[in-house]
This record gives structure tokens, sequence and C-alpha cells, in this order.
């Protein structure tokens, strides 16, 4: 960990404000620290009323956000965690479609069900470590060596009361992670949160909010459970996130709406990345690193551009498109660029994310992996196809002949977000070699604590060893 | 003999007992300077000047109450009788009436604007308030079951006049004489049981009955349960809730606020020292019925709220399901877990009177402004109230960053250590179950914020909200003990744990004389 921030909150209950970084958690703080000068960006004339309250809304969000990819105390996570949830639902309540209200009390029920069952076994897991350690706290990894950290605490694998076990505190852990990635079938708020919500929203929701549950599952779902989670719980991780897949994508084609269209291909996409954390070897694992932040850009890209279009035609129906590509040419090579960086085209981003994800997956389950990649190919299908309705063939509607191309605020924002996309389509290494190290230490940190993992690739373990060694002091 | 009096430790008490005898004088001479037109200040003395300067007066002398408890906090001071006394103000008593009299204060703060705007400023409103907080703190510092019973009298028999004090709204006299009965009933029951345990135990004496008390004898645990009957009433807990949500719907909102917070501080004071000190003996014959009490009592409360439109009535069902939460701290009972519930206990008094404040800011001619769609559009027109609800409603459900997150945060964590030190599983499901309430309650309290900021106000049948100067202070109050609590408890928690150690301390003594 580095950057590390350590003050005293509540001490005698091990409650700290606590952060700190690695390379798991660098790209997702870049991540959200870019978008959201984007999103503000391309809101600018999307927003109408209430822009005061807009903008306080989106930096709590941001710094919700930001919190939760921080944090080390798991208290602080928490608080985090939920704090999210307020600026959100105001964002789609206030600024949302017409159904916003619905969409809202779902969005919040859902996530703040699975996050209190979560409460409870952070103290579960505080005072098991209470009890053997006799340290209260809250931390989550030691501030200094010798000092309490949960990471550090025997979690039983069976026996004893099951509130207490490995099985039983993954769940209550996995529960609010599955539902804010969403993991299949925990995936029905996204949807309706995605259509109701203004741009701004769906795209920070898309680009960052889904994030968390990932990264959750990287963080803590993973190293503290490792026993439940890489053997009693991972064929029904992996089952489920290809499921995931072939069901979003099989559910997106058939939208007619292409900004639902773009929401149930997130619930495809992050699938992938679920598979290639369950994956449990480095390939696996620094892909779904990396396609969490490929997914933030290409998807939050999708969003704000189909929000570009909204705004001139006020609808979001793929019929009521056609032939766009005549009148709005520019436009046209941004979106489709960002649809190629979504269904993987290599050069761009989502190739690579998607590749090493494969490649780790084979390793693992060879036939889960080849239906996952069936999904690549129906990404292809439905987003393929949803671009030659909108874009290609004849302008049928009148009402297209006069819609104007981006102007220069527009561009802007679009070749920010197409920079991103290139850069880690061509040259990822500058991505994957900040997070080589993190992620080698918690597939080493797993086989300590008795998980059963596949190792691939012996050379760059070594080198990571060495590494370590190296930066022994600097790291803990 | 003559009774020894510590004149000091009763200085609060006597203030508001003299306070509620006097005031109504106080009014009768404001009358007659009204009808007599002389002026003050050069300008002419009216009515609602007159309500303005008996809701200053009775402010200030809970002020002066608060100040010399708040002062005494930690003091151990028995009084009455030296040898055997009837009540004890020690650190437990004083946090607890602490609490009281800010619930109070809050209370008479907001009432002004309400009752003038409805024409019920009579100065009687105040007395009685100040005759209720009396019984309060006394019931909180009973260690005799004879001034436990007194105390509740005391404490009830005014709510019952404020429940009617809407003289004209049939809903208010409905409710005073619904309260009335079924409060009547309860203390009946209390007494009954009171009765009891003297029959068996051959003293009134709290901590003699914990000694004498044979946890095997159902004639004692009879009586014990009919006095846990008694005091579930008056904390509306499941099955003893049925009164509530009328009551509350009926009664004057201000007063509304006071029974939902001010009454229940009380109520579980009381439970503390009966549950604490005479029934420990029996206290694990009673773990499952509070363990079910609790239960029932988030379940219900909040299952409840989410059919209703009412907010009054909302807010009715939101207090049980408060009430249930609490009561899983007397279900741990350790005292980290009675340091919870004190935290709780205070905390729930500025969020549940903030929301009920801003109700009753609500005015409309004739009838009643209090669906939950009036309050429509208040985030646009009235942005302080709206800003002060959002942060009621999102501490009593529970969001970090907020009081109510802490006190529910202790309760529940409480409960884990206890479960895990016990190996007990039973409290673990307690603590999921407590936090799955509080997912549901979400349901009901995030219609606040909706109707308040993504609905037009021409929805609210409302026509203005004011709260007036001392109504909005006491928001300001509220608001802030809601975020300086949520974020930086720890001094609170602090006093907390003393007073419980004083209790704990309080126990030990009551061991030693057996």
């Amino acid at each position: 960990m580095q950057f590390v921030q350590h003050t005293a909150w509540r001490a005698d209950y091990g409650i700290n404000y606590y952060l700190g970084g690695d390379g798991i958690s660098l790209f997702l703080v870049v991540l959200t620290g870019f978008l959201l000068p984007i999103i503000f960006l391309a809101s600018w004339t999307d927003i109408g009323v209430r822009i005061k309250h807009y903008i306080f809304f989106m930096l709590a969000l941001q710094t919700g956000m930001l919190g939760a990819f921080l944090a080390l105390n798991m208290f602080l996570f928490y608080v985090f965690w939920e704090v999210m949830l307020i600026p959100m639902y105001f964002v789609i309540g206030i600024w949302g479609g017409p159904r916003r209200i619905y969409a809202t009390i779902k969005f919040f029920i859902y996530t703040m069900v699975g996050s209190l069952l979560m409460l409870v076994g952070i103290l579960v897991i505080a005072y098991l470590h209470f009890q053997q350690l006799q340290i209260l706290t809250f931390d989550y990894l030691p501030v200094l060596p010798g000092a309490g950290a949960l990471i550090n605490t025997e979690i039983p694998a069976a026996g004893g009361p099951f509130w207490a076990t490995q099985i039983g505190l993954f769940l209550a852990f996995a529960l609010a992670f599955a539902i804010k990635v969403p993991l299949f079938p925990f995936h029905t708020w996204l949807p309706d949160a995605h259509v109701e919500a203004p741009t701004a929203g769906s795209a920070v929701l898309a680009g960052v909010l889904l994030k968390l549950g990932t990264y959750g599952f990287v963080r803590y779902g993973l190293p503290l459970f490792p026993i439940a989670a890489t053997q009693d719980f991972a064929p029904w991780i992996i089952g489920l996130s290809v499921t995931g897949i072939i069901y979003g994508a099989l559910v997106a084609m058939i939208q007619p709406d292409i900004k639902k269209l773009v929401a149930y291909s997130s619930v495809s996409h992050l699938g992938f990345v679920m598979l290639g954390m369950f994956a449990l070897n480095i390939q696996g694992l620094e892909g779904s690193v990396l396609q969490m932040v490929n997914h933030g850009i290409s998807t939050g890209a999708l969003f704000i551009l189909v929000g570009m279009i909204y705004e001139r035609r006020h609808t979001r129906q793929i019929e009521d498109f056609g032939g766009i590509a005549h009148v709005m040419p520019v436009f046209t090579v941004f979106f489709v660029i960002a649809t190629m960086s979504s269904v993987g085209l290599p050069l761009l981003n989502g190739f690579v994310g998607e590749f090493l994800i494969l490649i780790g997956a084979f390793d693992k389950t060879p036939y889960w992996a080849a239906l996952a990649a069936m999904g690549v190919i129906l990404s292809a299908v439905y987003m393929l196809w949803m671009v030659r309705r909108v874009f290609f063939g004849p302008l049928r509607h009148e009402e297209n002949q006069r819609l104007l191309d981006l102007s220069l605020r527009e561009k802007v924002v679009a070749v920010a977000l197409t920079i991103p996309m290139f850069w880690i389509g061509i040259y990822p290494a500058s991505f994957l070699r900040p997070m080589d190290r993190s992620a080698h230490e918690l597939l080493l940190t797993l086989e300590a604590r008795g998980a059963v993992i596949q190792r691939e690739a012996p050379e760059l373990i070594e080198i990571d060893l060495s590494e370590q060694a190296e930066h022994a002091g600097v790291h803990e | 003999m003559i009774p020894s009096v510590d004149t000091a430790a009763l200085l609060p008490m006597i203030l508001v007992g003299v306070g509620a005898l006097f005031l109504p004088l106080i009014e009768v001479l404001l009358a007659r300077m009204i009808r007599q037109k002389r002026t003050w200040l050069s300008r002419p003395i009216n009515r609602s000047m007159a309500g303005a300067w008996i809701a200053a007066f009775s402010c200030i002398l809970l002020g002066f109450a608060l100040i010399l408890t708040l002062g005494t906090v930690g003091a151990d001071v028995r009084f009455f009788n030296l040898d055997h006394p009837t009540a004890r103000r020690d650190g437990l008593t004083g946090f607890l009436n602490a609490t009281i009299l800010i619930a109070a204060l809050i209370t008479v703060a907001a009432s002004n604007r309400y009752l003038a705007a409805r024409g019920i400023d009579h100065g009687e409103f105040y007395a009685l308030i100040l005759a209720s907080v009396l019984g309060m703190m006394f019931l909180t510092s009973a260690t005799d079951l004879i001034l436990l019973f007194l105390a509740l009298e005391l404490m009830s028999i005014p709510i019952y006049a404020l429940a009617g004090f809407q003289r004209g709204a049939l809903k208010s006299i409905e409710s005073a004489i619904k309260y009335f009965m079924i409060g009547s009933f309860a203390s009946g029951i209390l007494l009954y049981g009171c009765s009891l345990l003297y029959g068996v135990t051959g003293s009134v004496d709290l901590a003699t009955i914990a000694d004498r008390l044979d946890p095997e004898n159902p004639l004692a645990l009879l009586g014990a349960g009919l006095v846990l009957i008694g005091l579930a009433f008056k904390i509306s807990s499941v099955p003893f809730h049925q009164w509530a949500p009328d009551v509350y719907e009926g009664s004057p909102t201000t007063v509304t606020g006071f029974m939902a917070t001010a009454v229940k501080v009380a109520g579980f004071g009381a439970l503390i020292r009966v549950l604490g000190i005479a029934l420990e003996p029996s206290s694990e014959s009673f773990y499952w019925i509070l363990w079910w009490m609790a239960v029932l009592s988030m379940t219900v409360g909040n299952v409840m709220a989410l059919i209703q439109d009412n907010a009054k009535r909302m807010l009715a069902y939101s207090s049980i399901a408060h009430a249930g939460y609490i009561l899983v701290g007397f279900c741990v009972g350790t005292e980290e877990a009675m340091a919870a519930v004190l935290f709780y206990l205070l905390i729930y008094t500025f969020m549940g009177l903030g929301a009920f404040t801003v109700l009753a800011g609500l005015a409309r001619s004739g009838e009643e402004p209090e669906q939950v769609s009036d309050l429509a559009g208040l985030g646009a027109t009235h942005p302080f109230q709206a800003w002060v609800m959002l942060l009621c409603v999102l501490a009593l459900a529970g969001i970090p960053g907020t009081g109510g997150f802490i006190g529910k945060f202790q309760l529940v964590s409480s409960a884990v250590a206890r479960a895990q030190q016990m190996a007990d599983s039973s409290l673990i499901w307690l603590s999921v179950i407590l936090v799955l309430n509080s997912a549901v309650s979400l349901g009901y309290y995030l219609r606040v914020p909706i109707s308040m900021w993504f609905r037009d106000p021409e929805d609210s049948r409302a026509e203005s909200s004011d709260s007036g100067f001392l109504g909005g202070a006491a928001l300001l109050t509220c608001a802030l003990a809601i975020i300086l609590f949520g974020l930086v408890p720890n001094d609170l928690f602090v006093v907390t744990s003393e007073q419980v150690d004083a209790l704990a301390s309080a126990k030990a003594a009551a061991a030693s004389l057996r």
C-alpha cells in the first residue's frame, strides 16, 4: 500500500480514517478522477434546473466513490459505500426520466439490503479478530507491523456457528458486492436505474459505481474468505458470470431503446470481469482489473454519446433513427469507435481485457470460458446491429435531417474519451505494469491463507518475489 | 422521622415543578394586562405576544433545569431518605433527565407558533408539559415501586390532557380518550404487577426485591411480567402498540413529537432500572420475551409504516420500530449495550423531534396538512425545513454520517460482540433482523425526500411552512446534533459509558446489600 494516511477517528473502537492505494485501486481512482470532469462537461446543457444541487450531489458522489476505493478501514469503507447511495438517489430522482421514482427506490433498497448484511459481517469479523488477538480494530491491513488487522483474522472454513464461518460471512459480503456488480440474477435494478437516470447519472453509474462491486470482491471477498471464495463458491460465481454474459447479451439484442441496450451490455461485460477474477490466476486477475477500467471508459463513453443524441432528438428508440451518419459524420465516428471498444476489437481497450480474461479462464475452466467467448461474439452482434440500424442505411425520418453534428465542447468530450481507448488497446503495458505487483501479492496472500489457486507463468512470480523483497520496506 | 431532602439534587425538579404550578397564574396576569390595554416597552400586549412570553419563560425554566442537570450528570445522590432511598440521582438519571429536558425544550420551542396558528395557545399547554416532565424526571430516578408508579402517573395524566388539547378537533378528543383508556389500563396492570412483587418479596425497594426474588416462583414471574407489560405500553412496543398510531395521529403534532420521544426515554429509563436491578435474577426467563418483543416491534412497526400515507401515522409506526431497535440493546444486556441504548435514546430524541417539528410547521387553514404528499416541493419552497427533514429521516433510517447510524451500529456491535462471546446465534439473528428492518424502513423514509424534492409544490395541500424563530432554533439544534453525533460521537460515548458504569456500580451496591 502506498500513499497511506492513518488518523484515529474512534480509536477505542479501532475505527480510523485509514486510506491508501495499490496497483488494483490505482486505476479505479484514476478512472473516477478522469470521468467526473468529462461528465460535467458532457452534461453542460443537459442539466437545466438546480445546477447548484447537481454539482453538489455529483461531487459528493465522487467523494464517496474515491473513499470506497481507497478506504483500508472496513468501517470507513462501509460509510463511504453507503454515503454514495444518497447523491446517486437524488441525481436519478431529481433529473431522471418519467419512471425515476420507481427506479430510484429500487436502486436504493436493493443496494442497501446487501450492504447492511455486510455490516453485520464486518462486525462479526472484527469481534473474531478481537477474540483471537485481543485487539479491537476495523483496520483492514496492519498500519504498522504487528498492529491488528482484519486481514489476519483466522476465519474457520467450517465448524462452529454458521455465521462465523467463511461460507456464512462470504455470503453476507458477496450479496452486497454481487448486487452492486450486478451479477446475474441480482441485476434487475440496473436497467431501470440506467434508463431513468440522466446522462451524467448513467455514465457515473456504469463507469464507476458498478466497479465498486467487483473491487469489493478483489479487495475483500477473496482475501478475507479465501477457502469459501475459491472452493465453495468459485464454481457458482463463474457459472453466474457466464450466465450473465450470455443473458445480458441476448437481452441487449432485443432492446428497442439504445440506452437500455447499453445497460444490458454492462451486465454482460461485468460478467467478464467476475469471470476473470475467479479464474484466480495472474492473467485473469489483471485482465479483470483492466476490464473494469475499460468498461468504465467505453460504457461511460457510450452513455455520454447516447445522451448527446437524446438531447437533440429527445428519443432513444432505435427505430426513430437510421442513416444519421449522413448528417452527423463526426458523431458517427466517435460512436463507432466506442462501440468497437465495447465489443473488443483488437487495437482498442476492450480487446486487451477480454483477451486476458479468456486466457485466464481457459486455464481454469475451459468449457465455461468457451461459453464466455460466445458472449464476445454475441456482443459484436447486438452492438453492430444497433450501429447499423441507427447510423447507416437511408435517412428515414424527416426530423433527423436537421440534426446538428457535435459542437466543440462535445468533440472535446468525445476525443478525451477516445484517447485512453487507443492507449490501452495499443500499449496496455503502461497500465498492466503498475498492477503487476499488487496482483501477484493478492494471489500470494490468497495462497498463504489456504486458497487453492492455479499458478501459471512461474517466472513472473519469481520476479515478483524479488521485487517484493526489494520493496518490502515501502510496502506495508 | 423527618425525611432528609437533598435540595441541591432536587433543584431541577423543583424548578420544573414550580414552573408547572405558576405558569397558569402568569397567564392570568398577562390576560389581565391585555384587557387593561397595558403596554410593554411602548408596545401593546396582545395575545400572541403573551403566548410567546409564556413559551419563552418555560424555555428559560427548562434551560436552567437542563444546565443544573448537566452540571451534575455524574453525581450520585440519593434523596428523600438516606437510609432507604426511594429515588437516586445517579449518572443514569442525570443523562436521561438531560435527554428529557432537551426533548421538552425542543417541544416548547416548536409549539409556540404551532399553537398560535391553531388558536389554542393557552398557557396550560406549557404547564402540562412541565408537569409531565416532572413526572418523567422522577420516573427515571425511582428506585422504589411506589415512587415509580406515582411518577408514571404524573407523567401520563398531563399527556392525556395534551393529546386532547385541540378541543375543537374530533380527532384530538378521540385520541385523548383512547390514550387515557389504554394508559389507565396499562397503569392498572403495572400496579397489579407491583402488588404481586410486593406480596412475594415483602418490599417495594428495587434492590431488596432483587435480593429476595425467586426466579422459580411463578407468582414472582407473573408480577415481573405484568410490570414489564405496563412499561411496554408506555414505550409502545409490539404487542402493546395498537394505541400509538391513532393517538399520534390525533394529537397536536408537537405533542406527538413529545410523546414519541420524551415519554419513550422516560419509559426506557424505568425499564433499565426495573429490568437491570429488580428483575435481574429472573433475566434469563425474560430473554426470549424481550427477544420476541424486539423482533415484532421492529418488523410490525416497519411493515405497517410502509403502507401509511399520513406522515404522523408513518412516524408513529416508525417510533414503534425504533422501540424495537432499542429493545435489542436490552436483549444483549451488557454494559456496552446499555451505553448504546442511552446513545440511541438521545439521538432518537433529536431525529424524532426534528421530523415532528418540521411537520408541525406545515400550516393550512382548516384541515391539517399531514399527509406525506403535503411535503411536496418543500425542498424548493422551504429549503431549510426540507434539509432538516432530510437529515432526520436519513438518521432515522440509519444512513452513515448521521447519529442514527452510529446508534444502530453501536447496538449491532454490542449484539455481535455478545454473540461471539457466548457463541449465541440468537443474537446474530437479532442483528440480522435489525439491519434488514433498516432496509425495509428505507421504503417509507425515502418517500419523504421524494415528496420534498421530486414532486411539485402544487401537489401539496400545505399553504405555508413556518416554524417561527424558536422553532427554527429547535430545528437547527436537531440538525447539528444529528451531524455532530454522526461524525464525532466519541465524547458522547465516553459520557454514556460512564453513566452505565454508574449503573453497574449501583447494581454492585445492591448486590452487596444482599
